[in-house]
């Protein structure tokens, strides 16, 4: 049985958000056919709510809801998946200057996993950061695509992964009710516990999944004679 | 944390305004402009039969009281540049006409965030409106972003 998760998202816990998470669910079992998403993670800005408790609602909307974090570092942002107490003593979600391959390293060993997400966006991604700095080490996986991606950003988080060999993941970086699981992660095995989902991202098949709605092509303007009087 | 602030600015209330009475023809003035014509606001007998017993504001004339003169002089800056980055109301007990309403002003929180752009520190200023009995009749945060 696989499983779609919503990878990246941010709640009113963030301060950048004014989304419930109530509303994200009832957002996604209202739009169930075009976003067939199983389950969201909740990356709060630089915290992590260890005392959240979103069963009630998980049992009401019948969809899975796990906690992780999106930390700052110096090589920009990392999603952060399995944070347990070692982790937040170890370090200070609030700085925004972490070192990203002690992140990485420290939090593998203590038993999570660090993705960089948004790997192509200007400033807090990973391309600009290795233009200048040696690669990180270590990194197993990058978020491609990120549902709030400008232009040429995913492309470029493409071709980072292609390039380093790096395997992929989405999420759709919500900030408000209506962008929830316009991008997500499907794996091939059942998800139910952060604990399954850290297993799935360092040894399991998963790739990522776009459901945002394909544009449609401005036509071209009929030219109108115009006829002088 | 890592942005350099004094730890003693946080919760220290730095302006209190003088009251500023309430009447129901402001609040009548203020749902026009608005276009706001529920008779609860305006109307004494519709008011009356209605939830609050009386005439009330709309919730979101909390936001026309101005704070003090000196309040942009107690907010900390960092770096040159920044702007008014939003702000969150939250309304506790409706305002009355008759009502006098103060305005508590202290820095609620400073916290550095990075993104695109660059590196942003966050400034929130929490004013707290009080009526003539000492009620909260609401809080409004005022975010302030500055590029250091």
């Amino acid at each position: 049985m696989s499983t779609t998760l919503d990878l990246h998202s941010h709640s009113e816990a963030s301060e950048d958000s004014r989304a419930p998470l109530e509303a994200y669910l009832n957002w996604l079992k209202l739009r169930r056919a075009e976003r067939p998403v199983d389950g969201v993670v909740l990356t709060e800005h630089r915290q992590f709510n260890k005392d959240a408790d979103y069963r009630a609602l998980e049992d009401k909307f019948g969809i899975l809801v796990l906690k992780a974090s999106e930390v700052e570092t110096d090589y920009g942002h990392v999603l952060v998946f399995g944070v347990n107490d070692e982790m937040t003593r170890r370090f200070d979600f609030a700085n925004v200057h972490l070192p990203a391959q002690e992140v990485i390293d420290e939090v593998a060993r203590m038993g999570g996993v660090a993705i960089p997400c948004h790997p192509g966006r200007p400033n807090v991604g990973l391309c600009e950061h290795y233009a200048k700095k040696p690669p990180l080490e270590n990194v197993i996986a990058v978020e491609v695509l990120n549902g709030g991606s400008r232009k040429g950003e995913d492309e470029r988080s493409v071709e980072l992964a292609r390039s380093r060999g790096y395997r992929s993941i989405g999420g759709s970086d919500s900030h408000l009710v209506s962008l929830i699981g316009l991008c997500a992660t499907r794996f091939e095995a059942e998800i139910r516990t952060i604990e399954d989902l850290v297993r799935e991202l360092k040894s399991g098949e998963y790739a990522p999944v776009d459901f945002r709605p394909r544009r449609k092509p401005v036509p071209h303007a009929t030219p109108v004679e115009v006829k002088q009087a | 944390m890592t942005v350099d602030y004094d730890p003693a600015l946080i919760g220290r209330v730095f302006e209190t305004t003088e009251p500023v009475p309430v009447t129901a023809e402001q609040i009548a003035a203020f749902c026009a402009a608005i276009n706001e014509t529920n008779p609860i606001f305006t109307d004494e007998a519709a008011a009356k039969a209605g939830p609050f017993g009386g005439i009330v504001a709309p919730p979101s004339f909390a936001v026309t009281f101005r704070n003090g003169r000196h309040f942009f002089e107690h907010i900390p800056r960092y770096g040159k540049q920044g702007f008014d980055a939003g702000k969150d109301v939250e309304f506790v007990t409706p305002i009355r006409p008759g009502d006098a309403i103060t305005l508590n002003s202290h820095v609620k929180e400073i916290y550095e965030k990075t993104g695109r752009t660059g590196s942003m520190v966050f400034v929130i200023v929490r004013s707290t409106l009080t009526n003539q009995k000492g009620e909260v009749v609401a809080h409004v945060d005022h975010r302030f972003m500055n590029r250091p």
